[in-house]
This record gives structure tokens, C-alpha cells and sequence, in this order.
């Protein structure tokens, strides 16, 4: 909210600087979020008098003015819709200098048309957005007048930011009164001369509230006889500093009121309301109507509107209606002052897309006592300042008052809750600064009666809050950190989860963290447009982020290449996560997943790594690094089997499975997938599910003594056929050798050069060790013995003489 | 050869010996000197000239020549060997090591891993709940009424069945509380969603750190002095002020925002904290008697305090990241700065 300091101060007579006022509300709940100086600068604009206006001849949208500044009458071209001759609005002379001096105005010719001068609009000045028009002023005002006397010296506006549960603070009033109690000063109310006329009320208008529920208060006086003309210069300027556009004087009346006191008015044209009724009702189904805007509206069988005896005339507490505004030849005012209901203005406004200064403050919540007073005040101003004459009395349809509310706050209550040592006299103290009435002091409690203005407090931990928030949360002492334990809880997954970053991190891999909501063609790529569980976002803010995803595999790909197409050659990234699945009874599942992706070799810089990168060596990668997570796990027992994901080259991943269910896959990524971001060498994924890995195998290390007696080694290399795998080998090996076989290490693989077509040559290291003794030669050589001759009966394969 | 001839060639000799470029030419030396046809060997021969009176002390000098230059040619061997036993200038030492890769922690990860870090050092322990959220547990249990702004579907992203990417991370005090009784004391970091429009300082998922304490007489002046112990652990520096400002926030009542002075500046206004000597660092206040109420907690016996805070803006502020796309993107060149 916009907040010219000037303005403020009508009703609150302190000496404080903006930035001073600024910081007190800050500290108390309404925070600054900007500050502006506005104005001080016309130099050398002075009012100007329109005294003619004429079409342009060569331009539809011109036109030329006589402009009369004071002492000459020049030709001045412009193109704002709402000059007129007769008006008076800020004219820049050549000469005069705009932008706080940085634009100085000169002789021009516009479509062939010579301009001496330019008529200026409120937003050229520097004070308001509003570049719509000119910003026309009081013709009471002589030309040639210094805009620095119209303006009035320089205004720092102060735009804070109120916070939904204060309505009470959405006014110039409401803030005041927060300052009148920090500094201890009267809040001084304007004061409210009404001079009504002998006619009641009642003989101009009638109102009949048909939803009491949607309307729990309507007022409407009558004022006659107005007379249109722009308002004065002061009211529009204060209205514009608060970012609303002047437009005449009734309108600027009623914004100005609402600034002020924060309660919304409308004025209607009386004579445009049928039978010079008002009823507040639901609208009918099928019922339309135009606002002000000039949009028409569908309306539904909830929505709060104003009718008179046609149709409605209002969106109640919204909008008025096209067909009742003020005209120009608008004789007689009907004005409303109302309260509707939050919650109903707060789903029609939504509805409709429709916000306004007006719903915003009845969606939060306006005062019903403010109402009348609102009236009132508007009336009297309609009456000085448009020359209305106020018919007697006040239609006021105000069926249910509510009873004044109650509190019990208790002191020793407030002094634990806030850790702070307040004595029973300043909570007191500190609740009537705020306008709150202590009724009842007893039993260490106090029971105080809120004002009708502060509908937020309605429980004893509201006065709390306002007691913490006037002490000054900077007098709260911070307590002594302790360190409480609770033993019941516990949160072991997060910490093995957290050990299992850890263990990545170690072995060399970097982080990564990706966005949980991702683009369907970059699932698509991976699983086909058919995957089920998808959950998708109905409305997505960016089809990049449109649904949850389903593996981290995709974006761990894709960071691969982003970085390739950033030129770097290897990496090893790991990313620990949450993927997102709707199963078949609409419930939703979470699991997190652990993924990995190698590319390039590692530490590619090195003088000693430049080896070709090939699928069977990245597939060795990650499955070392899935070996490398097993072995720290000796209670994970798993198999291998090959994974036949289209995802994967074929042949080149494989799927680990453990207790039933496939806890990891990883290979190679299938050369279709690469491409789509020019991944031309073979890269790798690992996915795996995290909590088993974070979980499994984690049984307290029993030790094992250590062995006493040497181990014996023995080389047995042997060429098999191609298909021979190296499991099969290791399960005849140990199928065929007694418990002193220690360990079987593969330590050369080969096919070339030397070896027969289809055929390939495999060494193997064995180490046997007997727990007692040293082995002798005859022992060794008689278990290699009974490998060997496995292996060529099982495998035809031909053991190499040593 | 008298005994200032000794000494002389013994200094020579060690000298040349230091100097030797590799194995082969100390061996030359250790020949040249100690060899059997070597200096000691006249050295030795040379005594029998020696006058009586003399012959003691050449005898040391000459023990000495032997056992210094022969411990000289020993260490200088060594020296080689260590260096590779190369010939020549022996290796270049400046030439990049073979250790594979560096593992790094991304900032995100890292912070969160911190910061719960120092909340388990005075008793928290982590709580999670799902991404996918309800409305009760999002809204309603949270005091957060159907009017509130953030329940509008312009801010929050609800799915097709109703159900909702959380907004905050909130929801997780609903559902621990829902499940444990008090005493509660728990740190809950996590994802969360806003229909924000991507932008430097805006996502459209981000991540909270959540805390929750709740017992019998928890006082605003414990939120104040536990983050003010929070953030001068995390910033390291103990002359770290904490600053809370009122505001407003449906779950909490009293509410507050928190603000440090600035730990670069220490408070006296510099660019990182827009020269204003504090910087924001998240949302608190006391648990709000409603949120009890939901959780069939009494808000007569217990009371409690919750903060949430954003771990991207804390990281941006932390290291001086100007764009929180940086922390999605995962450059690697960008990860390998945080180690």
C-alpha cells in the first residue's frame, strides 16, 4: 500500500523523518518495502489554460491547442484524449525542464505542425503511473500558475507492505493509529460537519438487503444537486501518490474516503437506478451485466450484487456497473457504504479474475462500525467540494450488530510464551495504547474489550502477539542454547542416506541436483510416451517443468551432455533423489533413487590417460562403481543378470537383483538416446534404489583373525571360447577346490594376435592358504590339478603349459 | 699428505659426491676414494711418513675421512633411489599426479547436510514427508484458511485429484506431530513447489529447511537463542546478532521474521547485504494453538516454535551465486568450486 508521509501525518501529529516511520512500522509488523521521493522539481512548468482546441490536418490522434500560459497564448500539438478546451492542466514551456531536469523541452513540429511546448500528464511529473491522460487540474486555479504551488512542496510516499490478518492497517487512518500508539500520541480523526437538508432519505431511495448473510451491513445517503467538475488539486494529487487515477470529483470523493478510512464506497447515479432502489441480493442464473470496465460479466447463482428494481447495477464490493456510474450530467448520488461478506466477495473476485482496491479490502475484512462514519464523512465532502446537498438521514440496514468481543489475556501466560520478564502493568499498558479496553483485572489475568476495528484478535494468544510486537521483539531475550535430546526419535534412513552421499563423494563422483519436475519429451526419450504413473501438472508454469519425474536417469543424461556440449570431457556425477509415481489406485508413491553417470575417463587431463573410450570400458565403470557400493554393503547379496532396457545398448547393461525385486540397473546409454545431445563417445548411468543401498548390509563387522601361515599363488591361464563368461569360469574354480583356495583374481583378458578365431585367453591369480600350516608344493599343484581338469572337461578349454 | 691434506680432500670429496647427478657417478667417486687403489688407501700408506707425535691424530683424521665419505656415498644412493634411480636430472616432479577424480558435494546438498548438522548437535533429528501433499495437512491443519492467498491455484500447483506439490515444508510438523507426542524436536529438509515464473531469483521448485520444537514451556526467547547459536555456527563467527522483525503467518502466533547481521560486514553495510548491515534468513514463530488443536496436541500444556527457511537463498547468499538456475544446471566447472 501506498502511503504519502503528508497525508499521514492529518492524523497523527509527530515530528519523525519517513525513514524514522518507516523503521517504527517495520518493527511493528508493517514492513517497508520501498520509499520514494516524489516531485519538487517542475522547474519552469506552470498551469496552462487550453483555450482552443482544433484537429490536426495531418494526424487523426492530434490535436492543436492554443494554450494560454499566463502572459502568451502559444500553439501547443497534443495527443492525450482528454484535453479540452476550457481545461487546465501542467504545461511545460520550451525551456522547462522534465525528468528532474534531464529533458528539457524545445520548439518541435509534429506531422508538419509546430509545437511550442507540451501539455504534460501526472506520469511526466513524476507522481503517478498514470500516463492515460493529462493530469487535469482545479479550474479555480489562474494560468500561469507555478506547478510548484499546485503540487505543493516535495512528497516521500512510503509503500509497505501490510500483512493479511491488519484490514485495520489498509488506510491512511489505520496506519496512523499504529503510530499514534508507538509514539503515545492522539489519533486525531478528520473532523465530519454534515449539513443535511430537511428531505429524509427516505424519499429518494429505498434499500432492502435480501442476503443478510452476504450483506450484513448497507447504508445509502442521498445527495443531490452535485455538481461535476475534476477535484481539487490536492485531493488528486494524494489520490495519485496513492497509485489511483483522479477522475472526477464524486469518484475521487469515494476512493479518497476509502484511502483514508479504509472502507470502500460506490456512488451511483441515482437517477439511473430504477425506482431509485437498492436491493442487495444472489444473482438469478443467467443474469449478466457490464462493469465499469466496460466487460461484461457472466454472473452465477452466488454472486453478491446490487440491483434496483430492473437488474443488477453492482458487483457488490467489487465493481460498479456501466450502466449506474457518475456522468457527466449525474445530478443526484446515491452512496454506498456497506459491508459484504469476505469470503463470497473473495470467490467471485477470484472467479472473474477481478481484483480492485475495493475487494481487496473486503476479502480481509472491513470494519462494520467504520461504515457509517465512511458514510458520512463522504457525504459532508460531497457536499463541500461538489456543492451536494445532503438529504436527512441514513438508510442503515444493520440487522445483526455484533456484540463486542471479549479477551482474557493472562500475564503469567504471556511472560512464558514470549520468554520475557513483562510486568502485569505494561501488558496492560501496552494492549490500551492499542485501542483495547481493560475490563476486568483478576487471578492474574485481565480481561480487555477489542475494538471493533480489530477483528484479528479474537484469541488470548492474539494479544500476545500484539504485546511482543509493542515490547519490542529487540527486548526478547535469547535464552541460553540447550542441547535437549529426545530419545524416542529417530532418524536413521536420513543418516545412512546421508552416509551413502558420503560414500559417493569418496569414490570420487560429484553431486549433482536436478529439478524434480521435468519436460515429457525428455521422459519420452527414455521410456515412450506410454510409461504409466506419470504424474502430470494440470497447469504447469513452463512445459519444462510439467511433470514429476518418474527416474533420475533422464536429467542425469542430459547433465552429461550439457557438459559435454560445454567442453568438458570427463565426468562422474551422482545425484540422490525423489522420483514420482501415481499407481493403480490413484495413491501416489515417492521413493528415493540413487543415480550415477561416467563419461569420458577419469581425470581426462592426464598425460597417461589417453585411451579410447569405449562401451565395454565405460560398462566396466559403473559396474566397478556398483561393485565398489556392494562390497562396502557384505550383507547385500545379489545376482547379476543382463538388463534389456531400451534405454541401454543392447548387450551392454545389466540389472542387479536382490531379495526378489531389482534394486539397481546400470550399462551403457542406448547410442539413439546420446545423440540427442551429441554424446558421441559411449557414457554410463547407474540407477539404483537408495534406501536398500542406504540400508542393507550394515550388520555391526564381527573381526576375523588375521592369517598366521603365507598363502601359496598360483597363475592358470587357459583359452576358452568367446561365449565363456568369467562367472562361469569362477563357479568351476571354486566347484573344484577345497576351502584353502583363498581368492580367484581375472588379471588378463585377451583375443587377437596368437589366439585361434572365436576363442579367447583368460589368466587367473589363486591363492590357497591353509589355516594351521604352511602348504606344501605337492598340496597347491594337486588342487590346481583337480581345476584344470574341470576346466578343459566343462569348458573344452585349453590350459596354457606354465 | 699431512693432515691439512686430509681434511682438504675430504671436504672435496664430500662435495663431489653431494653433487653427483646419479647412481653410476657416486659409484665412480666412492671407487675414486675408499676403492682399492683409492685415496684412502694412500691415505693409510702415508702414516708410516707421519712424524711419532703426529701419527695419533692422523689416524683419527684419516678413520674420519673413511666413515664420513662412505656414510656421504650411502645417503647420496639413497637420495637417488628415492627420486627413481633415473639417470639424468632424475623425474619431473611438477608433472599432474594420476589420483582419478576429486568427489565434491553440490551446494544444496551440502548446506542442508550442514545445517542439519547443527541442529542434531543440540538434539534435532531430521523428519521427512512426501512432496505430495494434501490440503489438510498443507492448509487446513496449518491454520491456513480457504481464504488465505496462498491456497489460490495461482500460487500453488494442484493435481488433477485435488491433491497438491506441497508449498512448504510445514506439512511435515502436521504429520510428525500426527504420529509422535510431544516432547518434539525435529529438523525437516525438503522440496518444495510454487507456481513461480523462473527467473534469477525465483523456481518453481526450491528446497525449505523446516524446524519444530514443542514442550512444556517453549518460549519465543529459545527460537531467538537457537537461531542465533544456528547461524553463528553456519557462518562461523561468533559476533553474529540476530534480529527478529514481526510478521504474519497463519501457523504460527506470535509470528516473526529472522534477520542476522551481515556476516560478511559483520553489520556495518556492504554489498551483500544491500548495505543494510542484516540479511533475511527465514520465517518463525510460536506454533500457532490451532496447529495443536489439528494434531490432538493441547495448547494448554505444550507450547513450541517452528522456523522454515530457503536453502537456494541461503546458498546464493552463502557463496555469492547471483542466479539460482546455476544450482540446477550442474556445470561441472560451477560444482568443482564447491569442495
Amino acid at each position: 500500500m501506498k502511503v504519502p508521509v503528508s497525508w499521514l501525518l492529518d492524523y497523527v501529529k509527530i515530528t519523525a523523518t519517513p525513514e524514522e516511520i518507516a523503521e517504527k512500522l517495520t518493527f511493528a509488523g508493517i514492513e517497508l518495502e520501498g520509499m520514494e521521493r516524489i516531485g519538487g522539481a517542475y522547474s519552469g512548468l506552470v498551469v496552462g489554460e487550453v483555450r482552443a482546441v482544433e484537429p490536426h490536418p495531418n494526424a487523426d490522434k492530434l490535436r492543436v491547442c492554443r494554450v494560454f500560459d499566463g502572459k502568451d497564448e502559444v500553439q501547443v500539438v497534443c495527443g492525450a484524449p482528454n484535453v479540452e478546451a476550457g481545461g487546465r492542466y501542467p504545461f511545460a514551456p520550451v525551456g522547462a525542464m522534465l525528468d528532474n531536469g534531464s529533458f528539457k523541452i524545445k520548439k518541435a513540429k509534429l506531422r508538419g505542425v509546430e509545437s511550442f511546448g507540451m501539455l504534460c500528464s501526472a506520469s511526466e511529473l513524476g507522481i503517478s503511473d498514470d500516463h492515460d491522460g493529462l493530469m487535469v487540474l482545479d479550474p479555480e486555479y489562474t494560468a500561469g500558475t507555478p506547478m510548484d504551488t499546485v503540487l505543493g512542496p516535495p512528497e516521500t510516499v512510503l509503500e509497505l507492505e501490510v500483512t493479511p490478518n491488519r484490514p485495520d492497517c489498509l488506510s491512511m487512518i489505520g496506519i496512523a493509529r499504529e503510530l499514534a500508539g508507538i509514539y503515545g500520541v492522539p489519533l486525531e480523526m478528520p473532523a465530519v460537519d454534515l449539513q443535511e437538508t430537511d428531505i429524509p432519505v427516505t424519499d429518494h431511495a429505498s434499500v432492502s438487503v435480501d442476503d443478510t448473510e452476504g450483506c450484513g451491513r448497507y447504508t445509502a445517503r442521498v445527495v443531490r444537486d452535485i455538481a461535476i467538475r475534476p477535484s481539487p488539486s490536492w485531493m488528486q494529487r494524494r489520490l495519485e501518490l496513492s497509485g489511483i487515477r483522479a477522475i472526477n470529483n464524486i469518484v475521487d470523493i469515494t476512493n479518497y474516503v476509502m484511502l483514508e478510512c479504509g472502507h470502500p464506497l460506490h456512488a451511483f447515479d441515482k437517477a439511473l437506478l430504477k425506482d431509485s432502489t437498492v436491493i442487495v441480493r444472489r444473482a438469478a442464473a443467467n443474469e449478466s451485466m457490464k462493469t465499469l470496465d466496460d466487460i461484461d460479466r457472466e454472473l452465477q447463482s452466488d454472486t453478491l450484487v446490487i440491483a434496483d428494481a430492473e437488474g443488477p447495477v453492482a458487483l457488490a464490493g467489487i465493481m460498479g456497473g456501466a450502466g449506474s456510474e457518475i456522468r457527466d450530467d449525474t445530478k443526484d448520488v446515491l452512496l454506498e457504504s456497506a459491508r459484504f461478506d469476505p469470503d463470497l466477495i473473495r470467490a467471485t473476485a477470484r472467479r472473474l479474475g477481478l481484483s480492485t482496491e475495493s475487494s481487496y479490502r473486503f476479502e480481509r475484512g472491513v470494519d462494520p462500525e467504520t461504515v457509517e462514519w465512511a458514510s458520512r464523512r463522504a457525504a459532508s465532502l460531497l457536499a463541500s467540494l461538489a456543492d451536494g446537498k445532503i438529504c436527512r438521514g441514513v438508510i442503515d440496514v444493520y440487522p445483526n450488530p455484533p456484540n463486542v468481543r471479549q479477551v482474557s489475556c493472562r500475564f503469567d501466560r504471556t511472560r512464558d510464551l514470549l520468554g520475557a520478564d513483562i510486568p502485569d502493568e505494561n501488558i496492560i499498558a501496552i494492549l490500551s495504547s492499542l485501542g483495547l479496553k481493560p475490563q476486568e483485572i483478576s487471578g492474574g489475568a485481565c480481561v480487555l474489550e477489542i475494538p471493533s476495528y480489530r477483528g484479528d484478535l479474537e484469541r488470548e494468544v492474539d494479544l500476545i502477539e500484539e504485546v511482543a510486537r509493542r515490547f519490542g521483539l529487540d527486548n526478547i531475550p535469547s535464552a541460553p542454547v540447550a542441547a535437549r535430546i529426545n530419545v524416542d526419535a529417530d532418524d536413521t534412513p536420513w543418516r545412512h542416506r546421508e552416509d551413502l552421499r558420503g560414500e559417493m563423494t569418496a569414490l570420487g563422483l560429484q553431486e549433482i541436483t536436478t529439478y524434480s519436475l521435468v519436460p515429457e519429451g525428455l521422459l519420452n526419450l527414455f521410456f515412450g510416451p506410454g510409461e504409466e504413473g506419470r504424474i502430470a501438472l494440470p497447469r504447469p508454469v513452463t512445459m519444462d517443468q510439467s511433470i514429476l519425474r518418474t527416474s533420475l536417469v533422464p536429467q542425469m543424461v542430459e547433465t552429461l551432455g550439457r557438459n559435454r556440449s560445454r567442453q568438458t570431457e570427463d565426468a562422474a556425477l551422482y545425484e540422490m533423489g525423489r522420483v514420482y509415481r501415481r499407481n493403480q489406485d490413484g495413491s501416489s508413491t515417492e521413493t528415493i533413487r540413487l543415480a550415477a553417470g561416467v563419461m569420458g575417463v577419469p581425470g581426462g587431463n592426464s598425460i597417461r590417460t589417453r585411451e579410447p573410450v569405449t562401451a565395454a570400458g565405460m560398462y566396466g565403470r559403473i559396474k566397478g562403481l556398483w561393485e565398489k557400493l556392494a562390497e562396502r554393503r557384505p550383507g547385500l547379496t545379489w545376482t547379476l543378470r543382463p538388463c534389456e532396457a531400451p534405454w541401454f545398448e543392447p548387450g551392454h547393461a545389466a540389472e542387479i537383483e536382490s531379495g526378489g525385486a531389482v534394486v539397481a540397473r546400470f550399462g551403457v546409454i542406448a547410442s539413439g538416446i546420446r545423440k540427442e545431445w551429441r554424446l558421441q563417445d559411449p557414457v554410463a548411468v547407474l540407477d539404483a534404489d537408495a534406501d536398500v543401498l542406504a540400508s542393507s548390509g550394515r550388520a555391526m563387522p564381527r573381526y576375523q583373525a588375521l592369517p598366521t601361515y603365507p598363502s601359496v599363488t598360483r597363475d592358470l591361464a587357459m583359452i576358452t571360447g568367446h561365449d565363456v563368461r568369467h562367472e562361469d569360469i569362477l563357479e568351476i574354480i571354486r566347484a573344484n577346490s577345497p576351502d584353502e583356495l583363498e581368492t580367484v583374481e581375472l588379471f588378463d583378458v585377451f583375443a587377437g594376435k596368437g589366439i585361434p578365431e572365436g576363442r579367447k585367453s583368460m589368466a587367473y591369480s589363486l591363492t590357497y592358504r591353509a589355516a594351521g600350516r604352511t602348504l606344501t608344493d605337492d598340496e597347491t599343484n594337486g588342487y590346481l590339478t583337480s581345476v584344470m581338469d574341470a576346466l578343459r572337461n566343462v569348458l573344452h578349454a585349453d590350459i596354457r603349459d606354465r | 699428505m699431512n693432515i691439512q691434506d686430509i681434511e682438504q680432500e675430504k671436504q672435496q670429496a664430500l662435495a663431489g659426491i653431494a653433487a653427483a647427478a646419479d647412481e653410476k657417478a657416486v659409484e665412480e667417486l666412492r671407487i675414486r676414494y675408499l676403492g682399492r687403489n683409492g685415496l684412502l688407501q694412500d691415505i693409510m700408506k702415508g702414516i708410516k711418513d707421519v712424524p711419532n707425535d703426529q701419527k695419533k691424530e692422523y689416524g683419527q683424521r684419516a678413520n674420519s675421512f673413511k666413515t664420513e665419505v662412505l656414510d656421504a656415498v650411502n645417503a647420496r644412493k639413497e637420495t637417488l633411489a628415492a627420486a627413481g634411480g633415473q639417470t639424468g636430472a632424475g623425474i619431473d616432479l611438477t608433472l599432474p599426479g594420476a589420483w582419478p577424480s576429486l568427489g565434491t558435494r553440490h551446494p544444496i546438498s551440502a548446506l542442508i547436510d550442514r545445517a542439519v548438522g547443527i541442529f542434531r548437535s543440540i538434539g534435532f533429528t531430521v523428519a521427512e514427508g512426501p512432496d505430495i501433499e494434501d490440503a489438510f495437512h498443507n492448509f487446513d491443519a496449518l491454520n491456513t484458511p480457504e481464504s488465505h492467498p496462498s491456497r489460490n491455484p495461482a500460487d500453488t500447483f494442484y493435481l488433477e485429484d485435488g491433491t497438491l506439490l506441497r508449498t512448504h515444508t510445514s506439512p511435515v510438523q502436521i504429520r510428525y506431530m500426527e504420529t509422535h507426542k510431544p516432547p518434539v524436536r525435529i529438523i525437516a529438509p525438503g522440496r518444495c513447489y510454487r507456481r513461480d515464473t523462473p527467473d534469477a531469483t525465483h523456481s518453481a521448485s526450491f528446497h525449505q529447511l523446516e524446524g519444530l520444537y514443542v514442550a512444556e514451556n517453549v518460549s519465543l526467547a529459545e527460537l531467538k537463542g537457537d537461531m542465533e547459536f544456528f547461524v553463528r555456527r553456519l557462518m562461523g563467527r561468533e559476533d553474529i546478532r540476530i534480529r527478529l522483525r514481526p510478521h504474519f503467518f497463519p501457523f504460527t502466533e506470535p509470528s516473526v521474521e529472522v534477520d542476522y547481521s551481515c556476516h560478511v560486514c559483520g553489520g556495518e553495510g556492504c554489498r551483500v547485504c544491500k548495505h543494510s548491515g542484516w540479511i533475511e534468513i527465514g520465517g518463525a514463530g510460536m506454533v500457532d494453538p490451532n496447529v495443536f488443536k489439528a494434531v490432538g496436541y493441547d495448547p494448554e500444556k505444550v507450547t513450541g516454535y517452528a522456523f522454515g527457511m530457503g536453502v537456494e537463498r541461503m546458498a546464493m547468499i552463502l557463496y555469492g551465486i547471483p542466479d539460482i538456475r546455476l544450482l540446477y544446471e550442474n556445470d561441472v566447472r560451477f560444482l568443482r568450486q564447491f569442495r
